[in-house]
């Protein structure tokens, strides 16, 4: 094994600046041991203002019952699963940036995983939440546990998919947060062992487990992440993969579409990597994080966000076409009448939906456009929005007209308890992100120092020699196992 | 011994190989067909031995085809990707796609004939008379219908190849000469593009259109959304184990000095997970047409699940998942030659049976498989081909891209 | 755990540190164990250490998970309380797939987690000794256990030669207590004890 530490010096650095491994700690320690600043306090107020008011909205639904949203009897779900699939959608990219671009190798990931991670897990948390308070009686919510009760020997419906949700979610939250955890403990030493404060050293201390960094301890330290990272992967497609198993399993035009999983998780990628841009366009400002979440780190995941843009692009097209070629009318009639046309009472959200996730990341083509910090904050909220009109569309446009005309519903539109629930979960992301952002390093430190001597761009720019190096001299000097 | 070792030269044994396994092709061939065309029988049993010939050659070419492409794919995603860890065996890649105007021309053709000849033994739906008689088949003339079908076909094939070509084209100008840093930035740029150029082809063929005529037709009455990129997870995994074949033999006969155990590993790492990528597709498009049990639906898999291809169909879930997640599971099982080269051939084998259930029930008869026998000397005499033009390809070029601007990345690369 | 004698050597280099690791263990000294800020491929080879075995016990973890989910869910549905969901059979093993696969990755990477901390003996509120607190930043730090032969000066001359900076005998608790990082560094009686 060569101990060279190279990269090709046709790949940008992701760590700018003339840095060394102590610098590393400085820069991104300073934000967490500075005063939180006046910006950072009212970006915090607003943040539980909103989320004030989300929890007073569901006090008044679990006061008065599902009425107090509109709900009615052909669109049972409406904004309440609309957001939840919107959330969980988010929260996948944290795990996706963590895990399976760990196993492709990309380098870029380490400036975004820990940020990103946090992200999903509270995400996850504000997900979790529609489908518990849309229970109604939520004192009840223990009902969806199989545990042995005293109605006789009944247990929980195994078959439905409304069930592998609460596994699916419920393992999602667990092992991301423990994935994101275990990823922390180093960098929470880092923190303790520099901490001046008396506060700081026990709550550091607390928080870091006592980690030492002793060698052995590394050693499983990494065996643990590579296997957290080798479960991650199937089960973030899983956890998007059930939920739309909510939908597909079902005969409902428009819902039952063999392609749901894999799209959903494309989808669930796209709208999780726009919320990353969101959050991290304005982090890498704000706490002068400019040489860790380099322009380069913008323009990949810009190029995630036209790739997985379009291929939700293919699948909505696909189960455009498949609606027409399967010559079953009621099929064909959910998506010509309920969404195609433009007339319909939700025509317009369809549209919405088409050009906000496949029309408008086609921008992303062009290197200017990607490498644009406005322009990429832009779009990504305009991809959460799209990516939000493409869980209404599915939900809404597939049940608001039932098989009976009769009971074709009146126009659905959310109640100010709705709309108030939706915006307590951003209170409730936002208070969370503001948290960690100002307690807990928003980049990995021991994984920038990690790449810090291969991809850093003052080391970097030591390698001339061996970039100049013909093919024969280095492989003759560096590749000691060839012919193995 | 590098030097000597710089390009590939073909092997007596290899290339009387090569030729062996094409010959039992064309004998295969040549005995289906007189089995198949022989006998009398009444129109409606001619009408099933002579869809019997061409379904063979269908399964075989379009199987054959969509691996070699796959490796396209291969290429294009990691130069999208700038996987620098592939580089050392880059040149191995390239060669199999050579394969695709060879493997896709005889495909066309196959296809073509299927699809003008005068009897519409597989493709119902390009029968006039049919079509009349069936109101599903008329609504769906608009897409199912041989101009489209023929134009489209050849367009694919042929930009598939133009691509492909264009790429293997770029890897040979960096032979040249070194290239200084700016110089690889540019190249990188072109060879990023014309990636680009392919994935938004790939995407318009295999992803979509493709699957649908050439193999979701052959049951024109069915549908499933999924059926594309279920088809795309099929050829992908069995075109990285057909990488793994030939890399394994050049390691074996003296090549490739710097490709090590540690390339070799991520490629079963490669084929572990998209094997059980295959599976997620596979678990998904058939629970939930067994969970909603809509009768249009589920007639697909009823010969599959419980009729006469239901030992095809759970022998290729054994191969195609229980066999990878057992053995590819532990580190050491991905390092070892042996365990390599045998699970990669019973994925290509695996898959080509996927592809068989695929075509056969929908084109021969549900209620009975044919000698599989026959099929597989065919499936031998393309696998003859693929042998027989990748090692000329890899006799046109060095083996290692020595100036690309990543090769060193692949040296130094451990896992 | 008892209180031991340890000569510590400072490096600032990963490059030093390795050949420095090769030649102290040929030298014949005892490494007690290397602390660094971030994980350093190889060096688990180079001192020494033999693989970890986590992933099996994970394998194991993720095979109980798997056999929990079936068999619970089979007892249930098609012994104790068997219920026709939809005209579907009673054992309708694909759609208890999901359920399988979360509870297998649940079981998995809890247990797992579990057994790292178990094994590394990290928990909130446990307290270990620390040779140096630049090494979560930017320090790599080898301590090297003092025997009964060990020549205190002998090694320090040899770490010093070797590439090490700061080069100090520190008397260190090698275990675990529950403590907290803002009081007093260690039990001082032990301590008074090792002096």
């Amino acid at each position: 094994m060569s101990l060279l530490r190279y990269e090709s010096q046709v790949r940008p650095p992701l760590v700018e600046g003339n840095k060394d491994y102590h610098q590393v700690t400085e820069d991104i320690c300073r934000p967490v041991e500075a005063k939180p600043s006046k910006l950072w306090w009212i970006g915090f107020l607003i943040s539980v203002a909103f989320l004030c008011f989300g929890i007073f909205s569901v006090c008044m639904e679990v006061t008065y019952g599902v009425g107090q949203w509109n709900l009615n009897k052909t669109t049972g779900w409406g904004w309440d699963i609309t957001n939840f699939v919107w959330w969980v959608g988010i929260g996948h990219a944290g795990t996706l940036i963590s895990a399976i671009l760990l196993l492709f190798r990309q380098g870029w990931r380490t400036g975004v995983n820990r940020a990103a991670e946090a992200m999903t897990i509270f995400a996850v948390m504000c997900a979790g939440q529609f489908p518990i308070w849309h229970m109604g009686r939520v004192w009840d919510a223990f009902f969806v546990l199989p545990y042995a009760n005293t109605r006789g020997p009944l247990w929980v419906n195994f078959n439905s998919p409304l069930l592998w949700d609460v596994f699916a979610i419920s393992t999602y939250f667990t092992v991301s947060l423990l994935f994101w955890y275990s990823g922390l403990l180093p960098d929470l030493a880092t923190l303790r062992d520099r901490a001046k404060l008396k506060w700081r050293k026990m709550f550091y201390g607390i928080a870091s487990f006592g980690w030492t960094g002793s060698t052995k301890h590394w050693q499983r330290h990494e065996a643990l992440s590579l296997v957290l990272a080798g479960l991650s992967t199937p089960l973030v497609l899983s956890v998007h993969t059930i939920v739309s198993f909510d939908f597909a399993t079902s005969v409902v035009p428009g819902w039952h579409t063999t392609i749901f999983p894999p799209y959903f998780v494309a989808g669930a990628i796209f709208s999780g990597f726009a919320m990353v841009q969101t959050l991290l366009v304005v982090t890498r400002r704000v706490l002068g994080l400019e040489e860790y979440i380099t322009i380069e780190h913008i323009d990949v995941m810009n190029k995630v966000i036209v790739l997985t843009g379009s291929i939700v692009g293919i699948a909505y097209l696909t189960e455009l076409f498949i609606a027409w070629y399967s010559h079953v009318p009621y099929e064909w009639f959910a998506f010509k009448e309920n969404r195609v046309n433009l007339n319909s009472p939700y025509g317009w959200s369809y549209y919405l939906m088409m050009g906000c996730n496949v029309l408008s990341p086609q921008i992303f083509w062009f290197r200017k456009m990607r490498r644009n910090l406005l322009l990429t904050f832009f779009m990504s909220i305009l991809v959460n929005i799209g990516m939000w009109f493409e869980r209404f569309v599915i939900i809404v446009t597939s049940v608001y007209r039932d098989y009976l005309p009769s009971s074709w519903s009146t126009y659905y539109r959310p109640t100010i308890w709705e709309v108030g629930f939706y915006l307590g979960t951003f209170g409730l992301f936002f208070t969370c992100y503001f948290l960690f952002s100002k307690f807990f390093p928003v980049i990995a430190v021991a994984e920038i120092k990690h790449i810090l001597k291969r991809s850093g761009e003052n080391y970097k720019s030591k390698m001339d020699v061996v970039e100049k190096e013909t093919f024969d001299d280095f492989a003759h000097e560096h590749a000691h196992d060839h012919g193995a | 011994m590098a030097s000597t070792r710089d390009t590939f030269q073909v092997p007596k044994r290899y290339n009387s190989l090569a030729i062996a396994l094409m010959a039992i092709g064309i004998i295969a061939i040549i005995a289906l067909y007189i089995t198949t065309h022989g006998s009398g029988g009444t129109p409606a049993e001619k009408h099933q031995s002579d869809a019997r010939f061409w379904a063979s050659l269908l399964q075989n070419s379009v199987y054959f085809l969509l691996v070699c492409n796959a490796v396209i794919f291969f290429i294009a995603a990691t130069t999208l990707a700038w996987g620098g860890w592939q580089m050392s065996f880059r040149r191995v890649s390239e060669a199999i796609t050579v394969c695709v105007p060879v493997v896709g021309t005889i495909c066309g053709v196959i296809l073509l004939t299927i699809l003008f000849s005068s009897n519409h033994i597989i493709y119902h739906w390009s029968d006039n008379n049919v079509v009349a008689n069936d109101a599903a088949l008329d609504w769906k003339s608009g897409f199912l219908n041989k101009g489209f079908f023929a134009t489209w076909t050849v367009f694919t094939i042929v930009a598939w190849s133009l691509v492909g070509w264009k790429l293997r084209s770029l890897s040979r100008s960096t032979d040249a000469g070194k290239l200084t840093v700016e110089e690889g930035k540019r190249y990188m740029w072109t060879n990023t593009v014309w990636a680009a150029i392919y994935i938004v082809i790939f995407a318009l063929t295999v992803m979509s259109s493709i699957p649908w005529f050439w193999l979701m037709s052959i049951d024109a009455h069915w549908y499933s959304t999924m059926y594309s990129w279920y088809t795309f997870a099929s050829s992908f995994v069995a075109g990285i184990a057909l990488i793994t074949l030939f890399v394994i033999y050049l390691k074996n006969t003296g090549y490739l000095e710097f490709t090590t155990k540690e390339h070799l590993h991520d490629l079963g790492k490669f084929q572990f997970a998209f094997s059980i990528f295959w599976t997620y597709l596979w678990f998904a498009q058939l629970m939930l047409i067994w969970y909603a049990n809509i009768p249009e639906e589920t007639v697909y898999f009823k010969p599959r699940y419980f009729g006469a291809y239901s030992p095809i169909f759970w022998m290729v879930f054994m191969i195609n998942f229980v066999a990878p997640i057992l053995i590819y599971m532990s580190r050491d099982s991905k390092r070892n030659y042996a365990t390599l080269t045998f699970m990669s051939m019973l994925i290509l084998f695996g898959h080509w049976l996927d592809f068989y259930q695929m075509v056969f029930p929908g084109s021969v008869s549900p209620d009975h498989v044919p000698t599989i026998l026959y099929d597989f000397g065919v499936g031998i005499g393309f696998v003859g081909v693929i042998l027989f033009v990748t090692a000329r390809a890899l006799t046109k070029a060095p083996m290692i891209a020595k100036n690309h601007p990543l090769i060193k990345e692949s040296l130094i690369h451990h896992t | 755990m008892p209180v031991k004698k340890f000569v510590v050597g400072n490096f600032d280099d990963e490059a030093v540190l390795f050949p420095a690791v090769k030649k102290v263990r040929r030298a014949g000294y005892k490494i007690h164990d290397v602390f660094t800020p971030f994980p350093i491929h190889g060096l688990d080879k180079e001192l020494g250490l033999r693989d970890t075995s986590l992933h099996v016990a994970g394998f194991i973890y993720g095979i109980t998970g798997t056999a929990t989910a079936v068999g619970f869910i089979t007892w249930a549905l098609t012994l104790d309380w068997a219920l026709n969901f939809g005209g579907k059979p009673y054992f309708s093993l694909p759609a208890w797939i999901p359920i399988t696969f979360e509870l297998t990755v649940l079981f998995a990477s809890v247990g797992m987690v579990l057994t790292f901390c178990w094994l590394c003996q990290l928990a909130p509120f446990v307290k270990k000794d620390h040779f140096n607190p630049r090494s979560t930043d930017d320090t790599f730090v080898m301590a090297l256990e003092c025997t009964a032969k060990t020549n205190e000066q002998d090694a320090i001359n040899f770490l010093n030669s070797v590439g090490a900076k700061d080069v100090s005998v520190q008397y260190r608790e090698t275990g675990w207590w529950l403590g907290r990082y803002d009081k007093d560094n260690m039990k001082f009686e032990k301590r008074e004890l090792a002096h």
